[in-house]
């Protein structure tokens, strides 16, 4: 099953072509194929098990696909594993930032992993924080600062190493509906704005709805149930609700009617 | 704290009327005894602190080298992890009888026993500290395509030196200890073997003068670690249980 490129003029940054991975005799991602083009916001969507974070994985190169072939900006992300220094970072479900780093002290560590001087890193760094809003929190621990505000200098991390492909795994899922919706905003202010290409992997509807231009939705076994451009429902609301119930139905109707029960609360 | 020391004071005032001084000495007597050692066997006590000083460098330097190979190279691992829990398993006298046959020299036999002792409560800390490592963190650091030497720079050693105080803390004590235990058998001059001299001589009030030091010396060292603890560890918060 192949999904053609978003835009087939420009080469792309992720491909994958058949690609298998399993775990022992479970098959977690089976023949999956799909492309992102450079500039791109897709969302993998998927429930619980899909096989999504192991996607992630095999971009991020931390594992090796049994068979087929991944391609991150044009290298074997596992194979040429420090290839993709500087050109991919990830901003993870839980923030992960280190607890004897000060907010800026961890949005600079992907600079100072580059090789950055300490003083212009810390200079970019400060700019991120900035950006996200945290422009006074430099200086302050991890412990100090709320669960969305670590959330922020995560993606500050992330982007402050000016990599051509973010991951986003489930980043905005932990916090509550006004904070995770806030940050969503921002974060693709700041994709736009600097045309950073985006996989964001999410099992929630809505997050995906409203940040991507597109729509993987990975079904059980780990193959592509559906794949959607979302560009022109975003402003037909009529479009949006059956773009909607077609991603809900792909979903599996359990997730269909969680995702219902959510809204609702 | 003042109260108990005013306690142990008076309980040791009133035996010293109804026995010989060479079992209880009165406080004043200990007292002019700390005094006078103070000014003529300072000395001694500054060696003792020096061979503790050193040893416990060592051992913190050479346990944390080998904790890290072991938490790191898989293929040393069982090899050195079989040598450290021997090691533990040897009793500290053990080491100063074998230091005594097989060093002429007081000063390698007091830092070879202390070594020995010290060595493996760091080692088995660090290789802890590494398998306690949060993956996901580990991760994170990798993710950014980071070399052995950063994720060593950036994670490990930050994750450790927590480890490596509180080892630091709980070892200070047991390690004056042996040091004087050391020092008794082992050595003509220092704190352990001015104590064996002067019960040998009888004197009762010097050997509780020496107490006294070591007492003091103990408060301190643990002073300087918890102050060194609360300068490097200043980003984690205290937690308070009610
Ligand atoms: N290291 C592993 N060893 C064995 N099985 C694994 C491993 N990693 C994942 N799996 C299995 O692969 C399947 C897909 O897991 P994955 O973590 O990719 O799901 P997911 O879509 O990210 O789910 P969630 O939304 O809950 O995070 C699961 O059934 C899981 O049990
Ligand atoms: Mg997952």
């Amino acid at each position: 099953m192949t999904v053609s490129a978003h835009n087939p003029g420009l080469p792309p940054i992720i491909e994958l072509n058949s690609v298998i991975k399993e775990f022992g005799s479970y098959r977690a991602v089976d023949k999956l194929s799909f492309t992102v083009a450079k500039g791109e916001i897709v969302a993998l969507l998927g429930r619980t098990g899909a096989g999504k974070t192991t996607v992630l994985n095999l971009i991020m190169g931390t594992l090796a696909p049994d068979s087929g072939r991944v391609m991150v900006a044009g290298f074997d992300p596992f194979r040429q594993f420090s290839a993709l220094k500087g050109k991919l970072a990830v901003s993870f479900q839980t923030d992960r930032l280190l607890p004897w780093r000060t907010a800026v002290e961890n949005a600079e560590l992907g600079l100072l992993i580059q090789g950055k001087p300490k003083d212009q890193a810390r200079t970019i760094a400060s700019g991120w924080l900035a950006r996200v809003n945290l422009a006074g929190a430099e200086n302050k621990y991890t412990h100090e600062l709320s669960g969305g505000m670590r959330q922020r200098v995560s993606l500050a991390r992330a982007l402050a190493v000016d990599p051509e492909l973010v991951l986003l795994d489930e980043s905005f899922s932990q916090l509550d509906h006004v904070t995770s919706h806030e940050l969503r905003q921002d974060f693709c202010a700041v994709a736009r704005e600097y045309g950073k290409t985006c996989l964001l992997v999410t099992h929630r509807l809505d997050d995906a709805i409203e940040m991507a231009d597109r729509v993987i939705v990975l079904g059980p076994g780990g193959h592509v149930k559906l794949e959607l451009s979302l560009r022109e429902a975003a402003t037909d609301e009529t479009v949006v609700g059956r773009t909607r119930s077609q991603i809900a139905a792909a979903l599996g109707e359990d997730t269909g009617k969680q995702q219902q029960n959510e809204r609702e609360e | 704290m003042v109260v108990v020391v005013i306690c142990l004071l008076g309980a040791m005032e009133v035996s010293s009327w109804y026995v010989a001084e060479y079992i209880m000495p009165s406080p004043l007597k200990v007292a002019r005894a700390i005094v006078a050692l103070a000014t003529t066997d300072y000395t001694h006590v500054l060696i003792t602190l020096g061979r503790l000083c050193l040893a416990m460098l060592f051992a913190m330097t050479a346990g944390i080298i080998l904790g890290l190979v072991m938490g790191l190279f898989g293929v040393l691992r069982s090899f050195i992890k079989a040598l450290v829990v021997i090691d533990t398993g040897i009793p500290a006298l053990s080491w100063i009888l074998l230091a005594v046959f097989w060093f002429k020299n007081p000063e390698v036999r007091i830092f070879f026993i202390l070594a020995m002792i010290l060595l493996p409560f760091y080692a088995l800390t660090i290789y802890d500290g590494i398998r306690g490592l949060p993956r996901d963190l580990l991760d994170m650091i990798e993710s950014f395509r980071a070399n052995r030497t950063q994720v060593l720079r950036y994670l490990i050693i930050p994750h450790l030196v927590p480890y490596v105080l509180t080892t630091t803390k709980a070892v200070v004590g047991y390690a004056i200890r042996m040091v004087i235990f050391a020092e008794l058998v082992a050595s003509a001059v220092g704190v352990g073997s001015r104590m064996g001299l002067a019960q040998s001589t009888f004197r009762m009030d010097q050997v509780l003068a020496w107490t006294f030091f070591l007492i003091v010396l103990n408060i301190s060292l643990q002073a300087i670690v918890a102050g060194i603890e609360k300068l490097g560890l200043h980003w984690r918060p205290e937690a308070t249980v009610r």
